[in-house]
């Protein structure tokens, strides 16, 4: 058996305050995600779940632990392209087309006629076809995030580190994106650490599910969903998933309320 | 309509002059109707042809002046975005001089260059530099940190990250700078040739001011006029070419 694509270590990031404490945000997180697997990790606001994203790919280094890919250590952001990484939003270079945005990741890397054709396959997989040439500002939020994705995935890492990509879509468009995703994930197989505030879309997506505490953000608990794939939305309405949310939603609640100490939300 | 409004407003400003000139003040020593300057400016372009000489003088003086500006201010506005040791370093003096009138280094530029094209060039630059330096230097300080990020994530080398998120992001920055250093450069012109020149726009709009000849003088003043709004609208045209993303974005 291959051992895990990603393993977290005891990973603690503080922010230095001058000369009181420094500021916890996230402590002790240890963490291993196998090959294959999508895991998404929802907890309150401010739990440091994207500063943890930010870690791991090596924008941010930790204050103390270790990351391993493949059983490799990460030190700092190497050479090394093994993570994709997928952005909020507003994040393609508005300068390029949306197939020059997809080649950015692979420029000096392959000759520009094969990487050429990777951007394209890249952009029709994610249902781009016919917009290789248009400007981000050309592109409706639902697909900006597609080429977001498609530049993630065009690089072929060994992992995908989805933060919160569908956050700022409107509410159907980000339900129809999250069945893109399931669509995308089933044909590349890509293992996938997927940051969220929505349990549903958590539990829709995902083969775990890892709760955060309050800030310092620690692993709470996790879920594994039972729910087979391939998955559609008629599984929001099954038992399990309905009672899975609920239990994290109660978690959830219980976290924002002991962060909150009493104050109203 | 713009196009509309902006002609109207052209010839109501033509007609309030010649008002003015014809039946207000009635003293062509003092101002002389649009027509008269009109009339001026065709005999020295097409009849006498006596215009060119100032013009081409002039002309290469701005030229080099701004290439030279653009050589130095854009690579320094980068250093100083991209080093706080450069900006720290360069700051104190580049305020000096940027607020500091160019018209009080003119004697000793002249001193120090020549009464040639040099010392003319170096008033110019002087003026050109200040507005594409601080254009550069803002462009690249305030590219978004999101976009930086994106090309950290990708792990673009130092180098990479400069030429395909850095540079590019600065782009439009730079362009506007550029726009900006038109109108100084020509002030600069204007400067440079008020002192010992023999020939130029500015040197011809001195010459008339002293022989109290409206017409030439005025023909120096619209000359100016029309080649600020053609650098500017040359500029322009170079920003929209250079980024066809950025127009759109400004229309939403």
């Amino acid at each position: 058996m291959a051992g895990p694509v990603l393993e977290i270590r005891n990973l603690t990031k503080e922010v230095p305050t001058g000369n009181q404490e420094p500021f916890v945000i996230f402590k002790n997180i240890s963490l291993i995600v196998k090959e294959g697997e999508f895991v998404s990790i929802v907890g309150p606001s401010g739990c440091g779940k994207t500063t943890l994203l930010r870690v791991i790919n090596g924008l941010l280094s930790p204050s103390s632990g270790q990351i391993y890919i493949d059983g490799k250590e990460q030190t700092g952001a190497g050479k090394d392209l093994v993570m994709g990484f997928v952005f909020q939003g507003a994040s393609l270079l508005p300068w390029r087309t949306s197939v020059k945005n997809v080649l950015l990741g692979l420029e000096g890397k392959k000759n520009s006629g094969e990487a050429e054709e990777i951007a394209r396959f890249y952009l029709s997989l994610v249902g781009l076809s016919g917009f290789e040439h248009h400007y981000p500002h050309q592109l409706s939020g639902g697909m900006q995030q597609r080429v977001n994705l498609a530049r993630a995935l065009a690089v072929d890492p060994r992992i995908l580190l989805m933060d919160e990509p569908f956050a700022a879509l409107d509410a159907q468009t980000r339900t129809f994106m999250q069945l893109e995703l399931l669509r995308i994930w089933s044909q590349t197989k890509k293992t996938v650490i997927f940051i969220t505030h929505m349990i549903s879309e958590a539990i829709l997506l995902s083969d775990r599910v890892i709760v955060f505490s309050h800030r310092p953000g620690r692993v709470r608990s996790e879920f594994a969903v039972p729910l087979a794939r391939p998955r559609s939305l008629d599984i929001k309405s099954d038992r399990r998933f309905v009672e899975l949310e609920n239990v994290v939603w109660k978690q959830i609640e219980e976290e924002v309320r002991a962060a909150r100490e009493g104050s109203p939300i | 309509m713009k196009g509309m409004l902006r002609l109207a407003s052209i010839a109501g400003g033509l007609v309030l002059w010649h008002v003015l000139a014809v039946w207000v003040i009635d003293d062509s020593v003092l101002l002389v109707s649009p027509l008269v300057v009109v009339a001026k400016g065709y005999e020295m372009l097409f009849v006498t042809a006596d215009l060119y000489p100032h013009l081409f003088a002039s002309w290469w003086i701005f030229f080099y002046g701004m290439i030279l500006a653009a050589l130095v201010g854009i690579p320094v506005g980068f250093l100083m975005a991209l080093s706080p040791l450069v900006r720290d370093y360069i700051a104190p003096w580049m305020t000096a001089l940027y607020t500091t009138p160019r018209i009080a280094f003119a004697p000793v530029l002249l001193l120090w260059f020549g009464i040639d094209i040099g010392s003319k060039i170096a008033i110019v630059f002087l003026g050109c530099v200040f507005p594409i330096l601080i254009n550069s230097f803002y462009g690249m300080r305030v590219v978004s940190r999101e976009f930086v990020e994106v090309g950290r994530s990708f792990r673009l080398s130092g180098g990479r990250l400069f030429l395909k998120i850095l540079l590019p992001a600065s782009v439009p920055f730079i362009l506007a700078g550029l726009r900006l250093a038109v109108g100084r450069g020509l002030t600069g012109v204007a400067i440079a040739e008020w002192f010992g020149a023999t020939e130029g726009l500015g040197y011809l709009i001195f010459f008339a001011g002293q022989t109290l000849n409206m017409p030439i003088l005025f023909v120096g003043v619209a000359v100016f006029g029309v080649l600020g709004v053609l650098g500017f609208q040359f500029l322009q045209i170079i920003e929209d070419l250079a980024t066809p993303w950025k127009k759109e974005l400004e229309a939403k």
